[in-house]
């Protein structure tokens, strides 16, 4: 099938997920502290089935359509879902932020709110939950259970895990780490710019520098080898974000990998019927 | 209004100025909808202008919503109104970078309480929220400039009415206004805000503050220089080809019709001139040049027909003043000489010949008109003949000729006028069939100047009329003596004798008495005629003067005749015993004249009628008088031969005509006394001849006692005289009638 055929399918398969968007799904909001609001989308589904929580990737939102997509194959598979948005430090952020954007936002503040939306779930009645993350999100996801494994997280499901190394190859940020930690101990606070994930230029103070730069690929692994949890990890197998050998790496962890045959980093089109195949899979498997 | 025809060149110049009017009316009107139309475009510009405001306006309110909008969704703006810690960075770094607010424009956030976030040294933004009341906007004065700050909320989600705090965007209306060009309509270096500081509006409402000038249209003002221009250059162009057309229009057309209407005035003015040739060279319009091929044309066949005219006139004039019958000139050809030659200056003295025939109605009379007619041309070639080469010779009617010589002496005249006389005596007149000898009278008359040839023709005709007395010579030359004779021509005596002759009342008679001898008895009366005329009585000699002259011999004896019927019907006393009646020659020969009295002596059988033939008349025709003579004696009458020895011819008639009675002329009874003695034996010889030859014998002239014996002694069987009046009126006074 030609990729022009098969880029029609999809879009006509992604106008059709929204036209059957869950009648259930709303628009959640949680805040996080006095003038800082998240909002996430949740759809609840069967009592009997594991929570899902997903979440985005870097600087993304939860309408972003891997996670929008996933999200709805997995409420009307009868999952209740919680797609929540980063706030990232922006009130009611409902779109991505750019990369050249003042970002004051750091890992252990995404781990927050994800606290307090684990907290927002559990106030919910759901007493299990399977943690789905795309891209750094997963990332972070899997960082957030190797450092809290909170209980109620039942399973790990990383899409298009990325190693977290800065675009375009510059792999050592040691020595930009350093600076940043000495301008935060000189108390400069002053943001620059500076290669981050797909980003050539994040601008941010030196703190969510640190903080991002701190997913290192060897933190991946150690905490995917480490992981308590049954997790699945799903990469594209024309991924083109990942650094050369990833996968393997991956599968080397003893985690299970699944690896859809010619998906991008983002598994859209045909390759968005996998992903949801395998995460029902996988959530079978928890259930 | 009274209408005459225009010249030409005010034709012209009425058309130019027409013209030049409807020119100038043209331009005028092209100028004025030109400006009116320039001024409905401009009025249409102002409009576009205004409205191009309005919308410029529009746009701009559009984009400070959708700016606002923007800002306001804008992630970045919550992060940072709620985290302003990189407020600074965001406003004067992000924002610029991303380029959501224009760089033209500045933006501010402030707190919920109205307080900026950061105050802004660089832009002085307004420490505290600007008051826009109702409006969203408000034009403040900063840095020298009214700017325009736009408030709008930054909510926490466009879905939730919590309000985060307010975005201000500051701009300088007029510059993001001129920005919005270029305009079309619009001057936008001439935009400025028309607003005190501190207006609060909403930007909608902008428009309504702001002044401007329109944009000039260059090329609406283009399009106007250049029709301007091209109405000015069409104007020209219609001018100079006006002007062209008048200067065509005078080359081919004034110019030749002035030309031909002086040519043909001239022509009208000398009719037979020979006119320039009208035009030498062609006329360039067709038309004209065959008017005036067409009026050549007709003025050489009208010169052609003046010449035919004028030869036929002048034979017409010819004709006019020549005598058909003779060939010389007439009557008119002499009154238009007369009158020529008076007023002719330089004619010092003038002589005027009379010829005229003697007794010429008497051979007219015997031998027909066309014996008349030759005898008159045979004169006429005559007197042609005999004058001088440079004199006309002038017939002015029946046998009366005359010519005349303007300069000539009055010898030179009578030397001409023998030479005419002696021409005339020596043609042969008898090979007309005249057995008479012809003679002619001339009268001449001469003068100096002023030249009177009325008068001196009255005077020619005196002389003439002299020079046929008998025994005056045939050439008389006008004097003073011959005034006696102005009776002739005098009018009230010709009057009078024409009068007469129509109105024989007013012939009166003096009837003297003609006696017996020796009884002195009255026989009978000689009836002497007078005219009764206005007043005056004419005698004899004057009556029978015109009566020869002008040849009414005829009528004047019928005339007399009547009157003497009158008489004889009025049975006057002294026509009891008779009455004599003198006859001219021409009334002895008249049929007429002896049938009257005839007439009359049948009307009066009783009354003694006798008919006296004056001897001094010519009779031509003596068998006819004979005859005539006859007839009276058969009717009654008794004739007699009147002024025996006095005449022509006496003896002749004497033996021709059978009269009664002969009457001795008064000259030759007074020659018994007054003459020698031969002349007296002469008289008494005849007398006794007569006698004895039976007539009886009449005395007249009787006027004394001693020639009264005398003619008794004679045999006179009567006397007539004065002597006799006297004596039959101391006899018998009412026997004499007076008039």
């Amino acid at each position: 099938m030609r990729r022009s055929t098969q880029a029609h399918i999809a879009c006509l398969f992604w106008l059709a997920s929204l036209c059957n968007t869950p009648a259930l799904a709303e628009l959640v909001t949680l805040q996080l502290k006095p003038g800082l609001t998240a909002r996430a989308e949740y759809q609840r589904g069967a009592a009997e089935k594991p929570a899902v929580l997903i979440l985005h990737g870097f600087l993304q939102t939860y309408t972003f359509p891997t996670v929008h997509n996933l999200a709805n194959g997995l409420a009307r598979a009868g999952y209740s879902v919680l797609t929540p948005t980063l706030s990232l430090g922006v009130t009611h952020r409902d779109r991505s932020l750019p990369c050249e954007a003042v970002h004051t936002h750091t890992v252990e503040g995404n781990r927050r709110e994800l606290d307090a939306w684990l907290a927002w779930l559990r106030a919910r009645g759901h007493q299990r939950v399977v943690l789905i993350g795309h891209s750094l999100g997963s990332a972070e996801l899997l960082l957030y259970l190797h450092a809290h494994r909170p209980r109620d997280v039942t399973r790990f499901i990383a899409v298009s895990l990325v190693e977290s190394r800065p675009f375009e190859g510059k792999v050592d940020n040691t020595a930009f780490v350093r600076a940043q930690r000495e301008k935060l101990s000189r108390g400069d606070k002053r943001p620059e710019a500076y290669p981050l994930s797909f980003c050539k230029r994040f601008v941010a103070p030196p703190q969510p520098f640190i903080s991002y730069l701190s997913i290192t690929p060897e933190r991946l692994l150690q905490a995917a080898r480490t992981l308590r949890i049954p997790a699945l990890f799903i990469m594209g197998g024309g991924d083109n974000r990942l650094g050369e050998g990833w996968i393997e790496r991956l599968q080397r962890t003893g985690q299970r990998v699944a690896v859809i045959p010619g998906a991008n980093h983002f598994l859209d089109g045909e390759h968005e019927f996998d992903l949801l195949d395998l995460v029902l899979e996988a959530l079978k498997a928890a259930a | 209004m009274r209408r005459y025809p225009l010249r030409i060149e005010q034709l012209n110049r009425l058309f130019l100025l027409l013209g030049l009017s409807l020119l100038a009316g043209l331009g005028l009107y092209a100028h004025l909808s030109l400006e009116r139309v320039a001024g409905v475009k401009r009025q249409e510009e102002a409009a576009m202008a205004q409205r191009e405001i309005a919308a410029a306006v529009a746009a701009l309110e559009q984009r400070l919503k959708a700016i606002a909008q923007q800002l306001a969704a804008w992630d970045e703006t919550r992060q940072h109104l709620a985290n302003p810690e990189y407020y600074v960075l965001w406003r004067d770094g992000r924002v610029r970078e991303t380029g959501l607010v224009p760089a033209s424009m500045q933006v501010a956030l402030y707190r919920p309480n109205g307080r900026i976030l950061a105050r802004d040294p660089q832009w002085a933004m307004p420490e505290a929220l600007p008051d826009t009341g109702a409006g969203r906007a408000r034009l403040q004065t900063a840095q020298g400039r009214t700017l325009l700050y736009y408030v709008f909320p930054v909510r926490v989600h466009a879905d939730v009415e919590i309000v985060l705090g307010h975005a201000v965007l500051r701009l300088d209306p007029i510059a993001e206004l001129r920005r919005h060009g270029p305009y079309r309509f619009v001057n936008a270096d001439s935009l400025y805000l028309n607003a005190p500081d501190g207006t609060r509006l909403d930007v909608a409402d902008l428009s309504r503050h702001i002044a401007f000038d329109p944009l000039p249209n260059p090329a609406l003002d283009a399009l106007l220089a250049e029709a301007r221009g091209l109405t000015m250059v069409a104007i020209a162009l219609a001018l100079l080809l006006l002007l062209f057309v008048m200067r065509l229009q005078r080359l081919l057309l004034t110019r030749p019709l002035r030309r031909l209407t002086a040519d043909i005035a001239a022509l009208r003015d000398a009719p037979t001139s020979d006119v320039a040739p009208i035009g030498a060279q062609p006329y360039r319009l067709l038309e004209l040049e065959q008017l005036k091929q067409a009026f050549a044309d007709y003025r050489q066949r009208l010169n052609a027909l003046l010449r035919e005219m004028r030869h036929t006139s002048d034979r017409f004039y010819r004709q006019a003043r020549q005598d058909g019958l003779t060939g010389v000139h007439n009557r008119r050809a002499f009154d238009e000489d007369r009158q020529q030659l008076e007023q002719d200056k330089r004619v010092s003295r003038c002589v005027l010949l009379l010829f005229d025939c003697d007794h010429f109605k008497a051979i007219n009379d015997t031998y027909g008109h066309p014996v008349g007619d030759a005898v008159i041309r045979g004169l006429a070639q005559c007197l042609t003949q005999a004058l001088r080469a440079d004199d006309r010779l002038y017939r002015l009617g029946g046998d009366e000729f005359a010519t005349l010589m303007p300069g000539a002496e009055i010898d030179t005249a009578l030397k001409v006028a023998e030479r005419c006389l002696e021409q005339v005596q020596r043609h042969d007149f008898r090979q007309y069939g005249v057995h008479e000898p012809i003679s002619i009278s001339i009268g001449l008359a001469h003068g100096v100047a002023p030249i009177d040839l009325i008068e001196l023709h009255k005077q020619a005709d005196l002389a003439m009329y002299a020079a046929k007395q008998p025994g005056h010579a045939k050439i008389v030359v006008y004097d003073d003596a011959l005034g006696d004779l102005a009776s002739l021509v005098h009018n009230r005596d010709v009057s009078a004798v024409y009068e007469a002759i129509r109105q024989p009342a007013l012939i009166a008679f003096r009837y003297q008495p003609v006696v017996s001898l020796p009884a002195l008895q009255r026989e009978y009366v000689e009836a002497l005629c007078r005219i009764e005329y206005d007043g005056q009585v004419i005698g004899p000699a004057a009556i029978f003067a015109i009566v020869q002259a002008r040849r009414l011999d005829v009528e004047f004896d019928l005339a007399v005749i009547r009157a003497i019927r009158r008489d004889l019907a009025a049975g006057l006393p002294e026509l009891r015993q008779g009455v004599s009646i003198n006859l001219s020659g021409p009334g002895v020969v008249s049929d007429k004249v002896i049938q009257a009295l005839i007439e009359l002596k049948g009307d009066h059988p009783a009354c003694k009628i006798v008919v006296e033939i004056t001897e001094t008349a010519l009779i031509t025709q003596l068998a006819v008088a004979t005859a005539n003579i006859e007839r009276l004696r058969q009717a009654g009458c008794q004739v007699a031969l009147d002024d025996f020895g006095s005449g022509y011819s006496s003896l002749r008639y004497l033996v021709n005509m059978p009269v009664d009675m002969v009457k001795f002329d008064m000259a030759l009874i007074h020659l018994l006394i007054k003459g020698d003695p031969r002349q007296a034996l002469l008289v008494e010889d005849i007398a006794e001849i007569v006698v004895t030859a039976g007539y009886a014998l009449v005395a007249e002239g009787v006027e004394n006692e001693t020639l009264l014996a005398k003619v008794k002694a004679l045999g006179f069987g009567y006397a007539q005289g004065y002597h006799l009046d006297a004596l039959q009126e101391r006899s018998q006074p009412d026997a004499i009638a007076t008039a």
